[in-house]
Parts: structure tokens; sequence; C-alpha cells
């Protein structure tokens, strides 16, 4: 065991600060999935690609078409909404809800076709992302360095939950998205129109997912390119299923959770090392799902059997 | 005679390849309250969901509200034809909160200013569910819930409401209660009903015309009044 | 619709149309090698696809694998995702074997049996309680674990003294083909059966020339040696869901609670089912290896799971001949894609790029949309219109009938909830 960890708080905090950076990202990606599922209790396994093509939407804002940064990363974000919605029309609302395998293997098949057209268009090459944020330290104490970077995501995946608390709880389309994931058929009958209020949520869930990669790739220690968010997509997974999968404060918390997992338990047991980080998030997901499906902040669902 | 508010004829209705209606005939006019009764199974629930267009229902026939067919359409549509439903179990939104389960209930209401004025309305009239305004329907008790599921239903001003088993799983009190305010908002406003029951002694107290449905067909039809003191009626339909 | 010809189940008509179809199959999987003999080339428009030895040995690997994909889908109407790991550990089994500790391919299966057996059961165990959709993230996130896994350089195994990233040669990969190779016995006398079929009038020419080279021969030598391993696996998987197992196993998957309440052990079964599905893709692992030679842990992670999926979608699970036709897809779409070099209005730049995955992609959502069943299904049904095979006592009675539907959903679908029958 490292015990420097245990004994240095310098070295402690700077896992900390690290977690808390990739916990936000974490937190955005799985409050798309848990948008998704909260309506449709459907996973998009697509939802890490098409934040990732979302990214590159803001990038190629940017550089090509000169677009001030945050503009073209507003301009990604209603891009990719109405792509989701064009997708959730086509692709998804054609199958039974209820009957989950056709729509796991489409969102697969979603999954290999936006991550193809991306790696078609922009090839693998990395590119630099211009920083959205004031690079420097906020706080710093020896070796623990809070980044400003840091700081931002954080406000920043705070601020997206208060928006989208706000859209939900105040307006009457996130009325009409909570009704109908809460009881499908009673929505229909006080007539909320099912299909457009789902396709809402796939908006909806597309634009904070495209804001998560934006701020994930825009960090300076990374690039864009086209499979970045891969495995970003299981660490959400992980965040959402702890959170509770239907919770968007809970992806938050779980988001922040996971991203501590991964840096800090990582580092105080030297005999998991680096590569395990995604081994830690499974494995979070895989004792969530046995022991407390419904996550930390979920509501039980019961599964018919 | 102006045609009824409600006129189903020749109404078929199978789950699948589960047949269930096997055409049958009924109407409710402006201002009247109808019971459907009948035991489990007979096909009263699925005569509700067959007016709502409901999921998984497939229909035959013609159903008209107001001269318009609801057959073909969605429960959405039907909603706007002026019909409310507030079906079995009540169907509430367990994690809304009792007042955003009655803004649902309005979501076809376009005057915020009526929306206020009716709620405060139901407000008065189950004053249980003013102290709960805040709490999640999941967390009320069934007869809370029912009322909760009434007053939704009725924030939509409809014109016809179906009520599907408002008594079940509630205690007689509480189910007496109900149907008393039932009466009450017929009798105020003139709102026609239509109410499918099991317990056809209280639903028959409140109706003025009845059928009776057994294995997906009406086997018999009348005024309520003569249905209840007709004693070979009640021996061999309704069971008690 | 009835069919043009009309066969009634075992006259000797209905054993001749058998036999020929049964025959047709084994005469092409025997004769293509010896006619593709290494590389075959077939010009479409402007692009030139080549067929080599190698895929077809492949795919024959991977149609191994889809069958363990199959065994959870059609017998217990689950989704795994997960077992492109076993195969990573089949693979890597099978190349430590054979490069550190010098035993021969076929001999590594011995070992890789058993160990992905009991991995795949102890995955089946979460899945007792974890169903679905959930079953599917987590199985797809084990998947992704598979490259990180090979490259530990912490957790040292037992019994070799060595970390598991010095096992498996880290990201760089395990080379075995230059420490052992397969090579054909000499008493395969290979020119003689070449020279057999290239005496044989108008067809011979297909057949090439002369003699074979070495390597020739010891590709078609691993060929049959694959193609044994996987007749076999998919005769035991054959006679095991023929067997008590498979019964049970159809009554999970019918209704879990009756099977339950009819006195099946539902653990027992579906860790089962679990277990004999992670063999079998260890077992395409190890064929994996004696066919490439090398093992790279990046082949085996997320799209390799994926690539699973997608065999098991345009095969379908009707039957074993999905499998079959799943491995060839795994095999020859991302091939032929990169093999296409121009297309009609699509920028050149383009086909270059990951042209496999986004085929591969549009097929999952176009077979979802248009043939759910998959391929064979597909062809099942066209079958159909032309011949029709009844049994004699609808024939005696002269009746038509439409021929059966065998087609399984992927997944069981949930029976309407009929309200009406919610007890008081």
């Amino acid at each position: 065991m490292d015990f420097d960890l245990l004994t240095s708080p310098e070295l402690l905090l700077a896992r900390i600060f690290d977690g808390l950076n990739a916990g936000a990202v974490y937190a955005l990606v799985a409050v798309a999935l848990v948008l998704i599922f909260k309506a449709t209790t459907l996973i998009n396994f697509a939802q890490g690609e098409m934040a990732m093509f979302g990214a590159f939407l803001a990038y190629i804002g940017w550089s090509e078409w000169g677009l001030p940064m945050w503009i073209a990363v507003v301009v990604a974000m209603i891009l990719s909404a109405l792509g989701a919605a064009a997708i959730e029309r086509t692709l998804i609302r054609p199958f039974d809800p209820s009957d989950h395998l056709p729509l796991v293997i489409v969102t697969l098949g979603l999954l290999l076709i936006i991550g193809a057209v991306a790696g078609m268009i922009w090839k693998f090459d990395p590119r630099p992302f211009p920083e959205l944020f004031p690079s420097g330290s906020a706080f710093r104490l020896g070796i623990a360095n809070l980044r400003w970077y840091t700081v931002f995501t954080l406000a920043a995946a705070v601020a997206m939950m208060a928006l989208l608390q706000f859209l939900l709880s105040r307006t009457k389309i996130g009325l009409a998205f909570r009704a109908v994931s809460s009881n499908l058929e009673s929505s229909e009958l006080v007539g909320i129109r099912v299909g457009p209020t789902l396709q809402f949520g796939w908006a909806l869930a597309a634009a904070a997912g495209t804001f998560g990669a934006v701020i994930f790739v825009a960090d300076p220690v990374r690039q864009i390119e086209p499979s970045i968010m891969l495995s970003v997509l299981i660490f959400a997974s992980a965040a959402a299923a702890l959170g509770g999968l239907d919770s968007l404060w809970g992806a938050l918390v779980g988001g922040l959770i996971v991203g501590q997992v991964q840096t800090l338990l990582v580092n105080v047991f030297t005999f998991i090392p680096n590569e395990m980080a995604l081994a830690a998030a499974v494995f979070v997901l895989l004792v969530v799902l046995v022991a407390k499906p419904s996550g930390l902040f979920g509501t039980a669902r019961v599964e018919r059997v | 005679m102006s045609s009824p508010l409600l006129e189903a004829a020749g109404v078929k209705a199978a789950y699948g390849q589960v047949n269930v209606l096997h055409g049958v005939d009924f109407s409710v006019n402006e201002g009247e309250v109808v019971v459907i009764l009948g035991a489990n199974g007979a096909g009263k629930t699925t005569t509700l969901r067959s007016i709502s267009a409901m999921r998984l229902v497939t229909v035959e026939g013609s159903i008209k509200v107001a001269g318009t067919e609801t057959v073909g359409k969605n429960p959405a549509d039907v909603v706007r034809m002026g019909v409310a439903h507030v079906p079995q179990g009540r169907g509430t939104f367990p994690e809304l909160s009792v007042e955003d389960n009655l803004h649902s209930g309005a979501y076809v209401v376009k005057d915020r200013s009526q929306i206020h004025k009716d709620i405060d309305r139901y407000f008065d009239m189950f004053p249980v569910l003013r102290e709960r305004r805040d709490q999640l329907a999941g967390s009320l008790s069934g007869g809370e819930q029912q009322m909760l599921a009434v007053s939704r239903a009725l924030m939509s001003r409809p014109r016809l409401l179906l009520l599907d088993e408002p008594s079940l799983g509630l205690a007689p009190l509480i189910v007496e209660q109900l149907f008393e305010t039932l009466a009450e908002i017929n009798r105020d406003t003139g709102m026609t009903m239509l109410v499918v029951e099991q317990n056809a002694q209280l639903a028959l107290s409140i109706a003025d015309r009845a059928y009776v449905l057994e294995a997906g067909q009406i086997v018999l039809s009348g005024e309520a009044e003569a249905m209840k003191t007709d004693e070979a009626v009640r021996q061999a339909y309704l069971g008690y | 619709m009835s069919a043009r010809w009309t066969i009634v189940q075992g006259s000797p008509q209905h054993r001749i149309y058998r036999w020929v179809g049964w025959g047709s199959f084994v005469a092409a999987v025997l004769l293509i090698p010896l006619i593709v003999a290494d590389v075959a080339v077939i010009n479409i428009g402007s692009n030139s696809y080549k067929f080599t030895m190698s895929q077809l040995t492949l795919a024959t690997s991977w149609a191994v694998a889809v069958l363990g994909v199959q065994v959870i889908v059609g017998y217990t109407g689950q989704l795994t995702l997960g077992n492109s790991f076993f195969a990573g550990v089949g693979a890597y089994l099978t190349a430590i074997l054979v490069a550190d500790y010098h035993w021969s391919y076929v001999s590594t299966l011995v070992v890789v049996l058993p160990i992905t057996f009991l991995l795949g059961m102890a995955i089946g165990l979460p899945a007792l309680r974890i169903r679905g959709l959930y079953l599917a993230l987590v199985t797809i996130s084990i998947a992704a674990l598979l490259p990180s896994f090979a490259k530990l350089d912490t957790i040292s195994i037992p019994f070799t003294g060595k970390t598991i990233s010095e096992l498996t040669n880290g990201s760089n990969g395990k080379d075995i083909k230059s420490i052992s190779k397969i090579k054909s016995p000499d008493w395969i006398p290979w020119d003689g059966i070449a020279g057999f079929f290239q005496g044989i009038p108008v067809v011979g020419k297909f057949f090439g020339e002369g003699g074979l080279s070495a390597r020739q021969e010891d590709t078609l030598y691993k060929y049959l040696i694959m193609l044994a391993i996987a007749v076999i696996a998919f005769w035991l998987v054959r006679n095991l869901l023929n067997s008590r197992v498979g019964r049970a196993l159809q009554a999970i998957r019918d209704n879990e609670t009756s099977a339950a309440v009819s006195g099946v052990d539902l653990a027992l079964y579906k860790t089962l089912a679990f277990g004999v599905s992670a063999a079998l893709a260890g077992v395409a692992g190890t064929m994996y290896a004696i066919d490439i030679g090398f093992v790279n842990s990046d082949d085996f992670g997320l799209f390799l799971a994926v690539n699973f999926v997608v065999g098991l979608v345009v095969g379908g699970v009707i039957n074993m001949w999905g499998a079959v036709v799943g491995g060839l897809a795994i095999v020859l779409i991302p091939s032929m894609a990169r093999s296409t070099q121009s297309v009609p209005l699509v920028k050149q730049s383009w086909l270059q790029g990951p042209v496999g995955p986004f085929v591969q992609g549009v097929l999952l959502i176009l077979l979802t949309f248009v043939l759910p069943g998959g391929i064979v299904y597909g062809i099942r049904r066209l079958r159909a219109r032309f011949v029709q095979v009844v049994p004699p006592e609808l024939a005696a009675k002269g009746e038509m009938e439409e021929p059966p539907e065998d087609y399984i959903p992927l997944m069981e679908e949930p029976p309407p909830e009929l309200s009406e029958s919610v007890p008081d």
C-alpha cells in the first residue's frame, strides 16, 4: 500500500482535485444518459459518440466557420439536439419501447455509425481544442494544485444541472417529460403527446452530452479525436447507475464519486495500477446493479419478470 | 331528441389475440351518470380503454364523442375532444407532487388563470390535497390518491368523465364519501359521467342508467332505479 | 402463399433434398479452400476484393464465438456483450502456453475450456440479478476491460512468477507464429488431392495448376484443424441444447416463473448457459490465436464485442446456421469495406476512414428494421416460396399450410397486461 498518500495530505488533496475534474465530466455525460433513461428506460449506448460528434461540431464551428468559441459551443449544442431529435423520430420511435433488445441494437449501430463518420471526416489525429476557461492555478498547497479549469468545469456541471432542473420543473414541456417518465399511460390520458415529449428528452440529452464532451476535450491536458468518448461512456454509465439511473442530481453525485474512485482508490492502493481506473468504474457499476439497482437516489423500479 | 354525448355501436375490442368485447352498444346523454356493472373480466375496463383509444387495445366499430369518432385516434386526441379518464388503479404520477399532478391534468388547458382557479376549487373540495400539495403523489394514501386522480381528471374541464372502478381498494367510508362527491359534482355542474364499477349497490345509487356487461356483451340495460329494486335482476347479475 | 414444390417429410424426395443441401454445404466448405488456396480476387466495378484463406479460417473461429452469444440470447432471452472478454482470455492463454511453455496449439484447449467456462459462470452469477438493458451495460463494460487487464503490470500470476503484462507482452502484443508454426504433416498427399481435382474436365481449371507450395499446404492444414474444432463445438452445443439442459433453458426463456415452479433450477441453468457461452468464446479465442499467430489486447476490446452483436444480428438466432453466417459477416464486412476504394458520389478520402464499422452500424439498424430474424430467417422465408416441406399427415389430407413460424424473436415480448384480470 502506498502510505505516502495517507501520510501526505498534499498528495491526497492533489488526487482529490484530479478526481473532481474527471468527475464533473462524467456527471455531464451521465446526466445525458439519465435524461433518456428517465423518459424511456433505455440506455443510449451511442450517447458518448453523439457527444463526441457534438464536440467536433463545436470545434469545426470555431476553426472553420470562424465563430467565437462559446457561440460555436451553443451552435453545436443546438445542432446535436436537432440531430438527436431526428434520430429519435426515425430510428427509435418505430420500436415498442418495452422491448429493449432491438433498441439496444439500434443504439449500438448508432455508436458504430457516428464513430465511423467522425473518423471518416476528421481522421484520428488528435487536435488541440481552444481553451474555454482560464488556465492557471486557483489554489495551491505544495504539489496539490487546484486548477481554475477544474473549478470552472465543476461550476459548469452544476450550472447545467440547475438549468436542466429548471427546464424540467418549471416549464410545461418539462412537466410533460416528468409525467411521461412517471407514468406513460396516464400521461397520454391527460393529453400529453408522448412521442414529441420523448424527442424533447433526446434533444436535451444530446445538448447536455455535447456540453460535457466540449468541456472534456477543452481541458488543456486533452485533445479532440473521434475515439475520445468511448471509455467516458463507461465511466458515465457507472456514474449514472450509482446515482440512480433516473436522478439528475444523482448523476452529478455519481459522477463525482466515480471520479474520486478512479483517481483516489487507484492511488491509495498501488496494486491497482492506472489501467484499472476503468475496472474500478466497472466494479462500481456491477456492485450497484447487483446490490441496489436503484442506486443512491433513484426510484426503485420493479423489473417485470 | 338531441344525439347522445357518447355513442358506441358494435364495439369489438381485443388485446392482441384475446377478444374481450364482442360487439357492444351503449350511449351516455349529456348530464347523465351511467354505470357499467359486471364481474371481473367482463370487459368493463376494456370498454373505457376503448373509448380513450388507449394502447394495446385494438377496437372495431364506432365510438363517437359529440359526433366525433375516437376509434383510430390516440388518447391525447380523445382528451382534446373533452374526455377525461380516471384509470383503474388511479394512475397518478407517483414521482410528481400533488400540485404538479393537478397541473398535468390541465395540460390541454391554455388559460392559466382558469388553471389556478380550478386548483383552488379542488383544494377546497378535498382539503387534504391542499395540505399535501408539495408531497409526492406516491406518498398519499389510496383514498387521497383517488381524490387526486378525480381532481386531475376534472382539471381539463371535460365534458365526459370516465371513472374506472373508483372504489377499488378503498375503505367503505372513503368510498361513500367519494361517491357523494361525484354525485355532488354531477348535480352542481351537470358533468356527464360514465362509471365502471363492481360495487353495484353504491354505483346504482348515484346513476341515472346502468348497463350490465357479461363476457364482453351487454346483457341488461335500464334505469338505475328500476334495476336496484328488481329482485330477479339483483340476484342474477348484481350478486347482492 | 403456396410454394411451388411440395415435399413430404420423410419421403425419398425429402431425403434427396436434404442430402443435396448438406452435400453442397460440405462440398463448399471443403472445396473452396482448394480453389482459393491462398488468395482469390473478385473485381466489382473498379474495386477489387481479396478473399484469403486466413479470412475463411478466422470466420470459423468467429462462428464459434457467435454461437456462444446465440446460446445466451436465444436460450435465456438476455443480451450479453461481454464474450469478447472471454475470447481475449482464450487467445492469450493459448498464446502464452504455446510461446512460453511450448504446448501444442490445440492442446491449450484443455486449459482454455475450463478457465473460460468458470469465468463465464462467474459473470452468470450477477446476471441472475441483472437483466435486460442493465446486463448489456455491465457486459459491454466488462468487454471494454480486457485491453487494460492485459497491460496490468502489478499483479503476478501464481506458478509463473510473472506479471500479467510480462506474460501478455503488454501493449506490444504477443507473437506466437515466430515461435511455433503449424506445419502440415507429410502424410497428407496435398499434391495428389490437388492433382485429382485439376484433372476433372471443365471445372479442373478452377483448382489452379501444379502442386501446392509448402505455405499453401500449411494454410490448408490450419484450416482443417479449425474446421474440425468448429464442427465439434457446433455438434456439442447442438446435443446440449437438445438435451434436458436445452429444454430447461427454453422453459426459462419462455417463462421464468413457471419454469421455476415446475422445478427448473434457474440459478444453475442460467449460470451454466453463461459458462457454456464463455467457453465457446474462449475456444474462438484459441482459434483466433491459431489463425493469426499474434494476439494484441486492443483487438479484444469494445469493438470485438460489438462485432459479435453484428454477427448475431446478421445471422439471426433461429438456428445455428445464423452463427455460421454471423462468423463470415464479422470477417467479410470490414475487409470488403476496406477494399472498397471508390464508390460513386462518395469522397475518396472518406473511404480511407473506418468504413467497416460504418457498414456494420448501418447493417445493425437496417436489419433490426427490415429483417429482425437475420439473414438465415430471410433465406428460410424466401425458400418457403419455392419449396415446402410438409409432414405426411398434412400431405395426405391435401392441406397446404403456411410453414410453421420458427422465428424466435430476439427477446421475449411481454404479454399485454390485461388490466381486467387485476385481482381484487
